[in-house]
């Protein structure tokens, strides 16, 4: 039994008036990814933001509940955003590189944490992130280039190791490879697979043959509500409710 | 009878045309199942241009021979023997002749133009009635040719879009005229400046003091034209002094606004700062030299600084910032505002505190944007002329000390060109050269930071 | 850059202390960046604060000098018209050529002589220079006054009206508390500021010929700028055919909107005055001036809000038949006419404050009497401050202002009305 990195008690969240997610309680494994997937608008992504409280940073977004990281409540007012952050990373739908070079990019995490004491030490943490996102070997030689002038694919393994050198305990991936091409998508969930045990990864797709590639854990949400969680395989094959079953059956989506 | 009084009736002619058209074209009945092409109202329209069209250029250009052929009437009468020979004395007795005849005056301080008055109404009214007479013949010619076009299967709508398209096609071209006007009059004069004095000497020589003599053979009566110290005062007010205030202070409000600031602050703060730049510059002068100049003086006095001086390069400088902050802040708010909310975000979930993430990943994102909004500065800086008219001062001087007083290309154009000017002398020329050099960096400058924002643009859509 | 780097997937950690977050150093770290975000934020809102101070400060200095500016200390005085009618009758007065008969007589004189006569020897000092003028115009609005004493109040000097408004020296203050207890003096509304022109004495100067000046030219800006700006902006955005002339045409607007206003000056002098002979300081010529100056403002916003007509409404009115000239005029331009008419009202507020380009077409001249057509001499209130603020006397500084007060209430009422019609008439499609 995989014991909890995070977990979620009745986390109530409202875009001024409108209440986006209802009394989602759940549990994120250290050792195993978790997949969330649902029809889009179900708040799946809303969910994954507030694991790490990038929703403090929309106007209007007001989260209820609890949720823990290590046991530590993380909407607590001791808790750090800063270095909560540092502690449970995130990559985007689109990828993100900042207009800098591929060194800086990565670089920027610990830099700012101060996590490198010098030259070399952050030579060493670019060159361990970019091994770990498998794009050392593409990008070696032109590591002073700018970040965006990669490849789609190669961008959002940039984002994942930028990600990793600040050595977060959780990966958050907001549908990482929608806007990626079938390869670089495959690229991606070799990574994932890779990064798994190292991290904790909770990734949100829309795609729900990725959640059962990747994934061990699935939760399936709609309207807001987690429908129904458990291990991948059941869901997919044994779902217990027939909302889950509708939706992967593709009755809609 | 005035030209104008033939223009009203031109176009009352022009009303009556209108409403017999219409009546005329109401009566039109369509044939069958086709339908009618002109609704009556295109077919008044077309009358109507064809009888005030004609009629009305021809006023304009009556009106502008008409005072040509009464001065020539003028001089051809044998009162005229009396006249001073042409110049501008002969000038002012004929104004003298022209307002004591319509009456402005009532004495006149030159016999001639008492006995000449007479003369100019005859030939005034008698060139009146013949320009009266033409435009209404013009005007008839033109109804008589558009009332046999008027019939049921002539499609006046066509004409007259066609006529509407070419006074869209004109106020269009009158961008490029003026464009035209502004470079070939600059062009001209400043042709005719570099003929009397060299261009080596105007874009490098160091000694500015153009006050040529009153009588030609006087001594020195050349004057001294080298522009470098007025280009270094107009540099060094406008871009290094203005930009000095006008960068921070821009830059960080806007950051503050469209980072910091809540949403009513905001609504309330960025109208109140674009007011910075709605406020005439003629004030902004008069602050600059009743409190700003003196306090500065004041202060670089006691503190021992040598060469200050009431009218200041600082003065100026810090004013003319103070004027610009609204133009770099809302530059860098939308340069800040392209800059992708993913950007933010990726910073933001790396643990990077805001300032954190403004500072290393926004404001580089947005740089070129605010460099080109500061380009955009520097020029409408340099360009600017009631600040530093009133408060940087008149002294040529190539000065590093904020506090003395420096000299630039606008504040010299204004003082060239006034007070009484004789208009092809070297002194009056050198505003237009000064005036062609200050269009030519405005635009460079302007060219470059569209085009630096065009680009950054692009980079993010 | 080291060789020992782990392969994917690899057990050690990126960096070298995992549990860093919660030592010491991380925690002064992250205080140390917090500090460091408070301050950023700080001077954030120290540099709004200044800009607003700025601002503030430039208001206030100017609303302080200027308040005086709108009152005017009088003196009373009891004249004895006949003392110097010499013959002149109330008749004679009012009859053709009565202006002669008025500046024949020695009114300047006779209010020297009075003040003497009631308040000593240095009486006429406390008059402005330009108290007769009052006695001017009253006999001019009531000649019978020529044939009896009268009693007038008429405007003090300089000296006199500072110390009336608590600003004069001992000497000063002291007499005009003793005038005060006399009933002599007083200090109201300065309604000579409203009604009439510059002068060389500050105590007498007013407005009213500027502002003339100013309605003159910016009606002739305003009836050329604005149907020849929205109809540019029309045909490029609605019949324009991409090509390089209309690339030119273009490229003319959007150079000519960061032209300095000084060279639209220098055209006007170089084209209008010298080519064109047109009349200097006229109304017309500075209109013309700054017609061309605002117009590219006008295609600018008139395009935009062009622009924002979504085309479904021009595809409707076409598909029902209408031609393309009708579309524009029936259709786009009534919805786009609020976005005009605020980039109309943007553009005149500018022309409305612009200085240099009038002062090069010799708008600066000494205007004493309001203009009456728009050929004739005039100036308008920017450069009628830019002359006030060059004068020694130092009781223009007051009349500076209160005149930049007039000049930037109607910029702000202007910029309102452009605010208000922006937010109610302006539809987002």
């Amino acid at each position: 039994m995989a014991s909890h990195k995070m977990s979620a008690r009745d986390v109530n969240v409202f875009y001024g008036e409108k209440q986006a997610i209802r009394n989602v309680s759940i549990d994120v494994d250290k050792e195993n990814v978790t997949a969330f997937i649902g029809p889009s608008g179900c708040g799946k992504s809303t969910f994954l933001r507030t694991l790490n409280r990038m929703n403090d940073t929309v106007v209007g977004c007001r989260t209820e509940g609890r949720i823990e990281l290590d046991g530590e409540d993380i909407y607590a007012s001791e808790m750090d955003v800063v270095l909560l952050r540092a502690r449970v990373g995130m990559v985007f739908q689109k990828p993100n590189p900042f207009p800098k070079s591929i060194y800086e990019n990565i670089a920027y995490g610990p830099r700012i944490h101060g996590l490198a004491e010098n030259k070399s030490a952050m030579d060493h943490v670019v060159e361990t992130s970019l091994h770990r996102a498998g794009l050392w070997n593409e990008v070696k030689d032109r590591l002073q280039e700018s970040g965006t002038a990669l490849s789609g694919g190669q961008q959002q393994r940039l984002c994942i190791a930028r990600a990793i050198a600040v050595d977060p305990e959780v990966i958050l991936m907001d549908e990482p490879c929608s806007a990626l091409d079938p390869i670089a998508t495959a690229k991606i969930e070799e990574l994932i697979t890779e990064l798994r045990g190292r991290f904790a990864i909770v990734i949100v797709t829309h795609n729900m043959q990725q959640a059962a590639r990747v994934s061990q854990r699935t939760a399936f949400f709609h309207l807001g509500e987690l429908v129904e969680y458990g291990a991948t395989a059941d869901i997919f094959t044994n779902p217990t409710q027939t909302r889950t079953q509708d939706y992967i059956t593709g009755r809609y989506g | 009878m005035p030209l104008s009084m033939i223009a009203v009736i031109v176009l009352a002619l022009g009303a009556i045309a209108f409403a017999a058209a219409r009546s005329k074209a109401r009566l039109f009945k369509p044939v069958g199942t086709e339908r009618l092409h002109s609704r009556p109202n295109y077919h008044a329209a077309h009358m109507l241009l064809w009888v005030v069209v004609p009629a009305l250029i021809f006023v304009a250009m009556w009106s502008f021979v008409a005072p040509r052929l009464i001065n020539q009437s003028i001089l051809t009468s044998p009162a005229a023997s009396e006249l001073p020979p042409p110049g501008i004395e002969r000038d002012a007795v004929l104004n003298e002749i022209r307002d004591l005849a319509t009456g402005k005056l009532e004495v006149s301080f030159n016999p001639a133009a008492e006995q000449l008055a007479p003369v100019y109404r005859d030939a005034r009214d008698h060139y009146t009635i013949l320009g009266g007479i033409a435009a209404a013949l013009l005007a008839y010619a033109g109804g008589g040719y558009a009332w046999t076009r008027l019939r049921r299967e002539f499609r006046a709508r066509n004409r007259v879009e066609r006529a509407v398209m070419v006074v869209l096609v004109a106020a269009s071209l009158i961008a490029i005229f003026t464009t035209f006007g502004i470079v070939i009059s600059l062009l001209f004069e400043s042709l005719l400046f570099f003929q009397k004095v060299s261009p080596a000497e105007f874009f490098f020589s160091l000694e500015w003091s153009p006050q040529t003599a009153m009588r030609a053979d006087q001594v020195g009566s050349s004057g001294a034209f080298g522009a470098v110290p007025l280009f270094w005062g107009t540099i060094f007010i406008g871009a290094i002094i203005a930009m000095i205030v006008a960068i921070p202070l821009g830059l960080m409000s806007a950051i503050y606004l469209t980072q910091y600031a809540r949403p009513r602050f905001r609504a309330w703060m960025k109208p109140l700062l674009e007011m910075l730049a709605g406020v005439p510059t003629v004030v902004y002068g008069y602050f600059a030299a009743l409190t700003v100049a003196p306090a500065i003086r004041d202060a670089a006095t006691w503190a021992g600084i040598p060469g200050a001086s009431s009218e200041s390069a600082l003065a100026a400088g810090v004013v003319m910032g103070v004027m610009i902050i609204p133009f770099v802040s809302s530059m860098a708010d939308d340069s800040l505002a392209a800059v992708p909310q993913a950007m933010k975000d990726g910073s933001l979930a790396l643990g990077a505190t805001p300032s954190e993430t403004i500072r290393r990943v926004l404001v580089p994102a947005a740089l070129p944007g605010v460099v080109g909004g500061v380009l955009l500065a520097v020029s409408r800086a340099i360009g600017e002329t009631m600040i530093v008219v009133m408060a940087a001062g008149m002294a040529a001087n190539l000065t590093l000390n904020p506090f003395a007083t420096v000299t630039t290309v606008t504040t010299q154009i204004v003082a060239l060109l006034t007070g009484d000017q004789e208009f092809d002398s070297a002194k009056t020329l050198a505003a237009f050269a000064l005036g062609l050099t200050l269009l030519i960096v405005t635009l460079i400058l302007n060219i470059i930071a569209l085009r630096v924002v065009k680009k950054y643009r692009e980079a993010y859509e | 850059m080291s060789d020992r780097a782990p392969g994917i997937g690899g057990d050690l950690p990126v960096t070298s202390n995992p549990s860093r977050w919660n030592s010491d150093v991380m925690q002064r770290r992250v205080a140390r960046r917090y500090a460091s975000e408070r301050r950023f934020r700080r001077i954030g809102l120290f540099a709004v604060a200044l800009s607003a101070g700025f601002l503030a400060f430039l208001l206030l200095s100017m609303v302080i000098n200027g308040a005086r500016g709108f009152t005017q200390t009088e003196i009373k005085l009891t004249v004895n018209f006949p003392s110097i009618a010499a013959g002149v009758t109330p008749a004679a007065l009012s009859a053709k050529g009565g202006d002669e008969a008025l500046s024949g007589l020695d009114l300047e004189g006779l209010a020297a002589s009075e003040a003497t006569a009631a308040y000593g020897e240095n009486g006429a000092a406390l008059l402005s220079d330009g108290a007769w003028l009052t006695l001017r115009d009253a006999i001019k609005s009531d000649p019978t006054l020529i044939t009896r004493k009268g009693e007038m109040w008429v405007p003090a000097s300089v000296e006199i009206d500072a110390a009336a408004k608590g600003r004069g020296d001992t000497a000063n203050t002291r007499l005009v508390a003793q005038l005060k207890t006399n009933g002599q003096i007083k200090t109201g509304l300065n309604k000579t500021f409203f009604t009439s022109s510059d002068s060389t004495d500050p105590t007498v100067v007013g407005i009213w010929g500027a502002f003339k000046g100013t309605l003159l030219t910016m009606l002739v800006t305003a009836l050329l700028a604005f149907p020849v700006g929205t109809l540019a902006a029309l045909y490029l955005e609605e019949y324009a055919p991409r090509n390089r002339w209309t690339d030119l045409i273009e490229v003319s607007i959007n150079n000519l909107a960061a032209v300095p206003s000084i060279i639209f000056g220098l055209l006007g002098l170089a084209v209008f005055l010298n080519f064109f002979h047109m009349p200097r300081s006229a109304p017309i010529v500075g209109g013309l001036t700054l017609a061309l100056m605002t117009m590219p403002v006008i295609v600018i916003a008139s395009r935009n809000a062009i622009k924002a007509v979504p085309p479904s409404i021009r595809d409707g009115a076409l598909a029902m038949g209408a031609s393309p000239v009708q579309v524009v005029f029936h259709h786009v331009l009534p919805l786009a006419m609020p976005g005009i008419l605020t980039g109309t009202i943007i553009g005149m507020a500018r022309a409305l404050g612009e200085t240099a380009p009038l002062i090069m077409i010799g708008m600066r001249a000494f205007i004493s009497s309001p203009p009456t057509s728009f050929t004739e001499p005039a100036t308008v209130l920017p450069v009628q401050i830019f002359l006030w603020s060059d004068e020694v006397s130092s009781g223009f500084v007051e009349k500076t202002s209160a005149a930049i007060i007039v000049l930037l209430v109607f910029l702000m009422t202007m910029n309102a009305t452009a605010i208000y019609l922006r937010n109610h008439f302006e539809r987002r499609w």
